[in-house]
């Protein structure tokens, strides 16, 4: 077997796994991106689960067959890529088809959205986990670099082809910028379903650690930055490489394990919540008429949330009819593109 | 301040949006459930919560803080002040609210309830019972 086969076999089997552990991602009352009631959950939409996973791992097994199967009956380098290609992207068709004929047999059981909304008088917090201090160490670390890049600026090399000496920093200060105003539009404009209790600390709980992620995103993207930049100076050329992988290594570890966590607690938290704290809580706040593609997508200009709890995957998503996440998602393509032409 | 403390909205009620979120309001700082110094949520946190236009919830306040309840703080919501009590009774706002009241006992008369159910219940609440 080739290299190339075993990525496909690779990149086929994560992806069942995912679309398999797609639906435990929601909200115990949200099943295939649809607001249910809980005794849907418990009967027959355990069994529509069943059947989804049923076909998502037959689309599985039939891509890994042809992958492997097929380029013994096709001979010769011709339409190598395709073969490989093909199985990885036809499983995936499968799998999200297998999700959308899901989602319309859920949404038969839908429940219609409450007239009555209910919030908290108290103030929760909205600060940066760990303070605003620790979301500035990424700037710290693209500062120190400077600092540097300033002592050894006689020995830089000079001319066309090489780095510019803040450019790389410059660069990871826009990105990093970016991360920290994602951070806190999540800390900030998202809404709080529980209004109390052990729902409510559950749901705070996940939202921290929702704006964890891009600080520390910030930070791996500060110290690559700052290593590229450290070994483009000669004095100090070589002796970082290798070892910035020990400081981005945790980094990694910790999205994986932010990811094994929202699957263990769910979305909101609620996972771990006993039923009968959360029975003031029923799906997300969010109507089901607003969610397009299947729950993918979610768009409401009613509704003054910038970011949503999401109904495919774990996580917040924007709301594509808040004039604000477009701004934010415009600011996120451009500052990278006007930062790259000004600086290279 | 209270764990408990919360406002509701019904989409479907003809009183609207700022009008509900002013009396649930109004019902805490009446019963000293928020005390001077405590703060409220800021007016966008409170409106993305209850899935209402900003405004709605800077009505809300605005209307309260005209009756000497609240201070509006610039991007942190409102705070609780101490209200110079007793105020110069409003006469012609009693008389409305009467009306408004005598209206409603009507209504409560024609669904079965008699003059005395309704006294209790009107003392009942006058004492800060919740309905």
């Amino acid at each position: 077997m080739t290299s190339a086969s075993w990525s496909m076999m690779l990149v086929v089997t994560v992806n069942a796994i995912l679309f398999h552990a797609m639906p435990r991602f929601s909200r115990p009352d949200i099943l295939f991106a649809v607001t249910v009631p809980d005794a849907f959950v418990a009967g027959a939409g355990r069994a529509l689960v069943s059947r989804y996973r049923a076909i998502v791992w037959s689309g599985a097994a039939a891509a890994l067959a042809i992958g492997l199967l097929l380029p013994a009956f096709l001979p010769g380098s011709a339409g190598g890529g395709l073969l490989v290609m093909g199985p990885v992207a036809g499983n995936m068709l499968v799998a999200l088809a297998a999700w959308l004929w899901a989602h319309r047999k859920a949404r038969a059981h839908a429940v219609p959205p409450s007239d009555v909304r209910v919030a908290s008088l108290v103030p929760r917090d909205t600060s940066l986990p760990g303070g605003t201090l620790f979301a500035a160490g990424p700037f710290a670390i693209l500062l120190a670099t400077a600092l540097l890049v300033y002592t050894y600026r006689n020995g830089l090399p000079d001319g066309p082809g090489t780095t510019k000496p803040y450019g790389l920093l410059a660069l990871g200060g826009v990105y990093v910028a970016m991360m920290l105003t994602m951070a806190v539009s999540m800390a900030r404009r998202t809404r709080q379903i529980a209004v109390d209790g052990p729902a409510a600390a559950a749901e705070q709980r996940f939202r921290r650690v929702n704006a964890l992620v891009p600080v520390l995103i910030g930070y791996a993207a500060a110290i690559s930055m700052s290593a590229m930049t450290v070994e483009s100076i000669p004095a100090f050329g070589g002796t970082l490489s290798g070892r910035v992988g020990f400081v981005l290594l945790p980094l990694m570890l910790f999205n994986f394990g932010v990811t094994f966590w929202m699957f263990r607690v769910g979305q909101g938290g609620q996972r771990t919540i006993a039923p009968a704290a959360r029975q003031e809580v029923h799906g997300d706040a969010t109507p089901d008429y607003a969610w397009k593609v299947g729950g993918l997508l979610y768009f409401n200009p009613r509704d003054p949330a910038m970011w949503v709890e999401n109904r495919v995957g774990f996580g917040y998503t924007l709301n594509m009819g808040n004039v604000r996440a477009w701004l934010l998602i415009a600011g996120m393509m451009l500052a990278p593109m006007i930062a790259s032409r000004l600086l290279f | 301040m209270a764990g408990a403390l919360r406002v509701s909205l019904n989409l479907e009620s003809p009183v609207p949006a700022y009008r509900q979120i002013a009396n649930d309001l109004r019902q805490h700082l009446v019963e000293e459930r928020l005390k001077p110094g405590d703060l409220l949520p800021p007016i966008r946190q409170l409106a993305v919560d209850l899935g209402v236009h900003f405004n709605t919830v800077a009505l809300a306040y605005r209307l309260l803080a005209d009756e000497g309840w609240l201070e509006l703080k610039r991007r942190r919501g409102a705070a609780v002040i101490a209200r110079n009590a007793p105020r110069a009774v409003d006469r012609r706002q009693v008389d409305h609210l009467l009306r408004q009241l005598g209206q409603i006992a009507a209504e409560l008369r024609s669904v079965g309830m008699s003059s005395r159910q309704i006294s209790l219940a009107l003392r009942r609440l006058a004492q800060g019972a919740r309905p």
